[in-house]
């Protein structure tokens, strides 16, 4: 018997060793030519009107385009439209590119402009919303001639283009709309068809997307031949796929494995992002849950005091979070974008911590011993997001303030906020430009206008708001930035919120790719790839 | 006519099961959160468009109205859309079988013979060092939470040593309009320590099954007296002993195999492995409750319908069982 | 009872495993009674934690005096002192949901068998019901339903564990339920309570009693499983379980202290409490007693 299963461990042995030697072997050999992509954007419809969301329009740019294009600036640049200009206060004309071709065949017109417009005005019914909000400011939209689009609008909107840096144009079929169930149905109904550089080839739901190259489009042969997006949800997944060589890149790289990545010969590529993660607190009602004094007794609320709220943003040690947490890919925040883009303030630095004159601060709003509160965050739903909380805790300890934090799955954390059950919280926004976010996040809120649909904590600063509206009414260019910088720098002095970081969006590229041009809004395209010469 | 009858208990037990479930299951995810905020972009939407969204979802009806809608809905078998993929939920808890029914059977495919023969081996040699090791060994195996072994798998398999890697599923192959792992190198080598984490515990339980059935067996007379007859030891064992202590098995496998697919929630999310199991996980966590509610009557169904086929075996080999209700 | 199981420790030949074993498993109780007096660091105080001390090797100096003996986690907090708290809470959470289940499973069973009828019925119709899933599934589903929290997962876990017990405890009881001395009992016109809690509960209990320790060694898996998948404990306590799972992300870039030494002490944990647990099982089964 013995020997027998000596033997039969000698089997089991071989059959392990082959396995290992298989995976020294490269995968199948891929044409030399494809470009296969693994991404955290699960890219849940092919209707680029259905939901503004990464996770959709990042993939979806490959295959539609947009009149305006956003650089890595932020600054915004000629797309399908080569210019466009305010004819008056409520009225803006763009010209459109010459000789553009749908994936069809059919030549881009100022009609099918319209088209697009209409369809997310009046057709489409997405239970997100979608982009309805970029045209209610739409009073009506005509073609003058075939390369001429004329907007008027119901009020000034001297930021429109930015709108229509985020709306795809599709063709306008022989009647109706397309629906998103066509759309959806891919080969099998109307397969997505747009101007971009890569063509449709098949799709399935949170899992994959091939996509093969427009030979005709407008701005010259786009790269590669053919595009495999691998939908891989799990962080871990996707750095296991780069470095095992099954993908050329991965977006969305957990920072605490870069090393690990780089070690392994994978190249890494980062960009701080157009976005912002801060504590907000409650600043309305009287009473907060969760807020007491040392001894368990629920106080009045504390964050209504600029003082307090001060204190608290002096006695928060960024430099943990950055460094430690986000293992140094982020950026200490003191305002709404990274600085450097457009409308940020050059003077708004973030603070080291300094924990003897943040507890003097607090003493002079009268507590000298502190208080207790109950921080609240999402868990997973942002890089850092869930220890940032416990860090925090461990910072505002040091004035005497305790912290009990609570984090839990990003859903669950927004009903809760939304009842009411938070008096401070962490969160995050994105957007196309410092205006929109100081727009959501800090002017005070009206159900009416859509002002402050961020602003969870009813923070109202009629002096901010009256700043933001002068400078909201600039043209686009350096006088509307500076305005949109001396606003926040007029806020932030208020501290209604405490920003925290900007984290980075890092994406891992293995030898087929030459270099990757990373873009703040986080996208993942073929476009920004090189591909390596042989 | 009792066989009908036990069937017909069967069934009903099973139903009962499923309306129990799919209640507490309904209740549960609607009392957790409001799913609307992973539906819009927070990070822009107005309180409108929550609103609508809301309403699209038909979140904003009472809990009975719902569930009633939902139960509605499933008798004409539609679990309804997932929040979060548009996509019909059966269907997509279809679409992530293959993955976990290929992890399962490979993670048996080990466990049976190797758990099986161990067993054999420990009983037929009672008492001796080899199976008082095997015997600590098997319950230090049970021991193991599911995840901490999946875990030092990883830390040995795929950090320490580079052999295997840490997760994901590699490339698939189509087969049956499916896509599978299996038939791809690559694949295969991915799928190594996830179906270890799934079989460690189950060559233990096996073993444990099979030492105490031969030990039993080797002290009955027919035994004794094929020894007498000068059978060698290796006959005794592989073509008396082992189909004795067959019935019990089989019996462990068929449960085990149902099981795995509860366990597949922990190895699947360690693995990153994209099957059931995960889904269930990342579903509970993004409140998709048609997607929670079709993944769990779909592994509640599997694994009554795994006892019963199991029951049903145990009565047609072992003449000696005879159903009850 | 407790007589019984103490002679019955005594009674066995120890093997070295068992023998280490039960040391094992007595140094784990000693260490989490005297956990605050003994550990380093308290890691539910933020005062006591240096962030910038996160993610340090085994062995590091840092300041407040500590020595990292086996390193700190991504957010500054000793490893060993996490093991100890921990430690508490993962015996607390399973012994006293095993106890409880055991109490609520031997009471539903007993009764199920005194009462007969659609009391059994309904009773067992449950039991069946819950032992026709998975545990871990029953588990998970009642964690979600009751949301986060200790007081929540020991619920969870009763829920999980009670129908075992029930079932065993109605076994026996319905063998006993038919011995003289419960028909004197009734003769002499006890009320029913005196007689389920004074004579059926207690004659009944042994069997159900065996499985107490192996049920432990079940909760404290369950437990660790349920915080591993974010379910359970707050995150500012982590139980052995949640301190392993604090530490999976870590364990690909490397940092492999974060959870591999909480998982040695779980490891350690449950299979001290099963080895005995087994041993206890043995040596009270009367069919073992000839052997």
């Amino acid at each position: 018997m013995q020997i027998q299963s000596r033997f039969c461990s000698h089997r089991l042995a071989a059959l392990l060793i082959s396995l290992t030697f298989w995976s020294g072997l490269p995968g199948p050999v891929h044409a030399q030519e494809e470009l296969r992509i693994a991404t955290s954007y699960k890219l849940m419809t092919l209707d680029p009107h259905y939901a503004n969301l990464n996770e959709n329009t990042s993939l979806l740019s490959h295959i539609y385009e947009r009149l305006v294009y956003q650089d890595d600036r932020l600054d915004l640049q000629p797309g399908l439209a080569v210019s466009w200009r305010a004819v008056s206060d409520r009225q803006w004309q763009f010209k459109l590119r010459e000789n553009v071709r749908f994936h069809d065949g059919s030549p881009l017109t100022a009609d099918d402009v319209v088209y697009t417009i209409e369809r997310i005005r009046d057709f489409l019914k997405s239970p997100s919303g979608g982009f309805r909000s970029y045209v209610t400011g739409i009073e009506s939209v005509s073609a003058p001639d075939p390369l001429t689009v004329v907007i008027d609008t119901n009020g000034n909107i001297p930021n429109l283009p930015l709108s229509f840096s985020s709306i795809f144009v599709m063709n306008r079929p022989a009647q109706g709309f397309q629906t998103t169930e066509e759309l959806n149905a891919g080969r099998a109904g109307h397969p997505p068809v747009g101007t971009g550089p890569y063509t449709f080839e098949s799709w399935s739901s949170g899992e994959v997307l091939k996509l093969a190259r427009n030979d005709d489009y407008w701005g010259g042969r786009p790269g590669w031949p053919q595009v495999t997006f691998r939908v891989i949800e799990s962080p871990a997944a996707r750095v296991a796929a780069l470095s095992t060589g099954e993908v050329d890149l991965a977006d969305a790289i957990p920072a605490r494995d870069v090393a690990s990545l780089k070690q392994r010969g994978a190249r890494i590529a980062s960009v701080g992002a157009a976005r912002i993660n801060f504590l907000q607190f409650d600043v309305e009602r009287d009473r907060l849950p969760g807020v007491t004094d040392k001894s368990g007794e629920p106080i009045a609320n504390p964050f209504k005091d600029a003082l307090v709220r001060r204190a608290l943003a002096m006695a928060t040690d960024r430099g943990i979070l950055v460094d430690k947490i986000l293992s140094g890919y982020g950026t200490a925040a003191a305002q709404v974008f990274p600085v450097g883009l457009p409308g940020t303030s050059e003077t708004l630095q973030p603070e080291a911590p300094k924990y003897d004159e943040a507890k003097a601060l607090l003493a002079k709003a009268g507590f000298p011993d502190g208080f207790n509160l109950l921080l609240a965050g999402p868990a997973g739903r942002y890089p850092g997001d869930g220890e940032s909380l416990q860090a925090i805790a461990q910072s505002w300890a040091r004035i005497g303030v305790k912290v009990q934090p609570a984090a839990a799955p990003f859903s669950v954390f927004n009903t809760k906020r939304a009842a009411g059950d938070y008096a401070v919280w962490y969160g995050g926004a994105s957007g196309e430009a410092v205006d929109i976010i100081l727009h959501a996040l800090l002017a005070s809120p009206d159900p009416e206008s859509g002002n402050g649909a961020l602003n969870f904590g009813h923070y109202r600063n009629q002096a901010f708001d009256a700043m933001l509206a002068r400078a909201e009414s600039i043209q686009e260019g350096p006088e509307r930035n500076r305005a949109l910088a001396e606003a926040t720098e007029f806020v932030m002095a208020d501290q209604p919120i405490i920003p925290l970081y900007h984290f980075h969006h890092i994406v891992g590229y293995g030898p087929r790719v030459a270099s990757y041009a990373m873009h703040p809004r986080g996208w993942t395209t073929a476009m920004q790839t090189l591909a390596a010469t042989e | 006519m009792p066989l009908i009858s036990v069937v017909l208990g069967r069934l009903s037990q099973a139903f009962l099961l499923l309306i129990a479930m799919s209640l507490i299951g309904f209740i549960g995810v609607h009392s957790v959160g409001n799913p609307v905020f992973n539906v819009v972009n927070i990070e822009t939407a107005t309180p409108e468009d929550i609103h609508a969204a809301t309403i699209a979802l038909g979140l904003d009806q009472p809990i009975w109205r719902q569930y009633l809608a939902f139960i509605g809905n499933v008798v004409s078998g539609n679990f309804g859309t997932s929040y979060i993929y548009h996509l019909p939920a059966f269907e997509l808890v279809m679409s992530k079988l293959p993955a976990t029914l290929e992890l399962a059977s490979i993670a048996m495919l080990i466990a049976a013979p190797l758990g099986t023969g161990l067993g054999l081996l420990a009983g037929r040699r009672s008492g001796t060092l080899f199976d008082r090791t095997m015997v600590k060994a098997s319950v230090s195996a049970l021991s193991i939470p599911s995840f901490w072994l999946a875990m030092m798998l990883i830390l040995v398999g795929a950090i320490l040593t580079g052999w295997f890697p840490s997760g994901g599923r590699g490339l698939t192959a189509s087969f049956l309009g499916q896509e599978w792992s299996f038939l791809t190198g690559n694949g295969l080598w991915h799928m190594v320590l996830p179906a270890l984490a799934l079989a460690i515990p189950n060559i233990a339980l096996i073993a444990r099954l099979s030492r105490s059935g031969t030990i039993e067996v080797e002290n009955l007379d027919f035994t004794r007296f094929c020894r007498a007859k000068g059978l060698s030891s290796r006959r005794i064992l592989l073509r008396h002993t082992l189909p004795n202590i067959s019935v019990p098995i089989v019996t462990i496998i068929g449960l085990q195999f149902g099981g795995m697919l509860a366990f597949a929630v922990v190895v699947e999310t360690i693995f990153s492995w994209p099957g059931v199991g995960k889904l269930l996980i990342d579903s509970i966590q993004l409140l998709d409750r048609p997607v929670v509610m079709a993944t769990l009557t779909f592994i509640a169904v599997a694994f009554v319908a795994l006892n019963a086929l199991v029951d049903l075996f145990y009565a047609v080999l072992d003449p000696r069982v005879r159903l009850s209700s | 009872m407790k007589a019984q199981i103490v002679s019955a420790l005594k009674r066995r030949r120890h093997g070295p495993v068992l023998t280490a074993s039960k040391l094992l498993l007595a140094s784990y109780i000693l260490v989490a009674i005297a956990a605050p007096l003994i550990a380093p660091q308290n890691p539910y105080d933020p005062l006591q934690i240096y962030g910038w001390e996160a993610s340090s090797p085994p062995g590091t100096r840092g300041s407040g005096g500590y020595l990292y003996l086996l390193g700190t986690d991504g957010l500054g907090r000793d490893i060993v002192s996490t093991i100890l708290y921990g430690l508490r809470i993962s015996l607390v959470v399973s012994i006293v949901s095993s106890a409880l289940a055991a109490l609520i499973g031997l009471t539903a069973g007993v009764s199920a068998a005194y009462f007969g009828k659609w009391v059994d019925i309904a009773i067992m119709r449950l039991v069946d019901l819950q032992l026709s899933l998975p545990t871990i599934l029953i588990a998970l589903i009642a964690i979600v339903t009751l949301g986060p929290g200790i007081d929540r997962i020991i619920l969870a876990l009763i829920i999980a564990q009670w129908a075992t017990y029930a079932r065993i405890a109605r076994g026996v009881a319905l063998s006993e339920a038919n011995k003289p001395y419960m028909d004197a009992a009734r003769l002499m016109r006890l009320p029913t309570s005196r007689i389920i809690f004074r004579h059926l509960l207690p004659n009944s209990i042994a069997p159900a009693v065996t499985l107490i320790p192996i049920e432990v060694g079940h909760a404290v898996a369950l437990e660790a499983t349920l915080s591993f998948l974010g379910l359970g404990v707050p995150i500012d306590k982590p139980s052995l379980g949640s301190a392993v799972a604090n530490g999976f992300q870590y364990l690909l870039t490397g940092q492999y202290w974060i959870s591999l030494f909480p998982g040695l002490a779980l490891f350690g944990l449950i299979a001290s409490i099963n080895l005995v647990g087994e041993d206890v099982r043995r040596s009270l089964d009367p069919r073992n007693h000839s052997l």
